[in-house]
């Protein structure tokens, strides 16, 4: 039975309900989803409130960690988008921070990867194609549709190029939010895997303990990776609807 | 590699509850009992998160690094316009440094000048007073020659009419003594 077993590898994805709560039928009980999805902004909140507290010219640490994620994310929107990406500055800053901290709690032994289910990246994925495609028909109108019909193709190429581009665009939430999650539950369980391999080799398990070690920083880098790529694409997405042309 | 493990990574959980005959799907990811919760405790989540950031952390940093951005800018100015300012008195104190030093070069020459001339001056007007006493001198000393000469000549012929009145009565005249004297 997986659920008994010790070094189920998907065990850790399970979600198990904190306190059952119910609206209209549905269930939207407190789960450990829940539970570390409020981690993950208590700690980004912890984070800016520690390092805003005693704002100075001359910052102490914990402000220099939070102007240094501002500029960060900043600088991406700037050079993405342009200063036309101001106004959507609080999403792509709050989606980073979220992401991030989401991927790194998840690092911890026995805590639970809000980020390694794929209904969260795809409600994210979603919720930004959607309003790219709302903010692109917005600002451009039916121009927006340029983006299917990239300048300088031939036109007998067109009955081509277009559904590609057509497939290629509505495709994005899906590679979004699915390497996310691919990333996340991969290497959660590969973590766990080898964890097991550990414990089932007795006195031999040093050589996947290393491997663990190895594997454990692989880790760490893929989760800031991934939120830092998660953010990009969205920036990039972002400007493609503002500026259709290229 | 990757791509394959996680293919792997998927499969076996789902074959493996397939086998068994689980009701749930095998993968968690897959149970969509929990989907209206996961969702609703993330739009919940990240709405506080978003409102965080938008009210509360992003206009706070935002200001201050836009404090600091001035500063730095205002201080990069004001060290600017005090190098400026040193560099002004600086060539002022060379454009000082160089007219005193050629009015001094112009004193040391005018006054030089003024001296030579007072000099030359001096020089000439004792070159001419020493001429004067010279010629006056040389005038004094030809009369006086003469004067002696004419006194010894005078002295001569009284001695020799002295002389020769003792010897001879017809004495000679003055005249006739000088003319033999000469």
């Amino acid at each position: 039975m997986a659920a008994d077993n010790p070094i189920d590898p998907i065990h850790q994805f399970e979600i198990s309900k904190i306190a059952e709560m119910q609206i209209a039928g549905i269930d939207i009980s407190f789960t450990n989803s829940s539970l570390f999805m409020v981690f993950a902004i208590a700690a980004t909140m912890t984070l800016f409130i520690l390092g805003l507290s005693k704002r100075s010219i001359i910052p102490n640490r914990m402000q220099m960690l939070s102007e240094l994620s501002y500029n960060f994310i900043a600088n991406m929107l700037r050079d993405q988008v342009g200063d036309q990406g101001r106004a959507y500055f609080p999403f792509i800053f709050s989606l980073f921070m979220f992401i991030f901290f989401c991927n790194f709690i998840g690092l911890i032994p026995y805590t639970f990867t809000v980020t390694s289910h794929l209904v969260v990246t795809f409600a994210f994925a979603g919720l930004i194609f959607l309003a790219v495609t709302i903010i692109g028909f917005m600002k451009n109108g039916l121009g927006y549709l340029r983006i299917f019909y990239p300048s300088g193709i031939p036109i007998f190429l067109a009955p081509l190029i277009v559904p590609i581009e057509i497939i290629s665009y509505l495709s994005k939430p899906i590679s979004l939010s699915v390497r996310l999650c691919a990333n996340m539950l991969a290497g959660h369980s590969i973590l766990k895997i080898f964890a097991g391999f550990i414990v089932m080799l007795g006195f031999l398990g040093f050589a996947p303990l290393i491997f663990l070690v190895v594997l454990y920083a692989l880790e760490t880098l893929i989760a800031a990776l991934q939120a830092y790529i998660f953010t990009i694409l969205t920036c990039i997405y972002l400007n493609d609807a503002l500026h259709p042309d290229h | 590699m990757k791509f394959f493990l996680k293919i792997f990574i998927f499969v076996l959980p789902l074959s493996e509850a397939y086998a068994e005959g689980q009701k749930s799907a095998g993968l968690p990811q897959m149970d969509i009992s929990t989907f209206p919760s996961q969702l609703f405790w993330l739009i919940i989540t990240f709405t506080a998160l978003y409102l965080f950031m938008w009210k509360f952390v992003i206009p706070r940093l935002s200001t201050t690094i836009e404090e600091r951005k001035d500063k730095i800018s205002n201080d990069i100015n004001d060290a600017e316009n005090l190098n400026s300012e040193a560099s002004k008195i600086l060539e002022n104190y060379d454009d000082k440094m160089n007219s005193a030093s050629l009015e001094s070069n112009e004193i040391v020459s005018s006054s030089k000048a003024t001296m030579n001339e007072y000099l030359d001056k001096l020089k000439k007007d004792n070159e001419i007073k020493i001429n004067a006493m010279i010629t006056e001198s040389e005038k004094k000393i030809h009369q006086q020659k003469q004067q002696s000469e004419q006194e010894i000549k005078k002295a001569t012929i009284d001695t020799i009419k002295s002389i020769v009145s003792k010897y001879v009565e017809n004495v000679p005249s003055d005249d006739e003594i000088s003319k033999k004297l000469n």
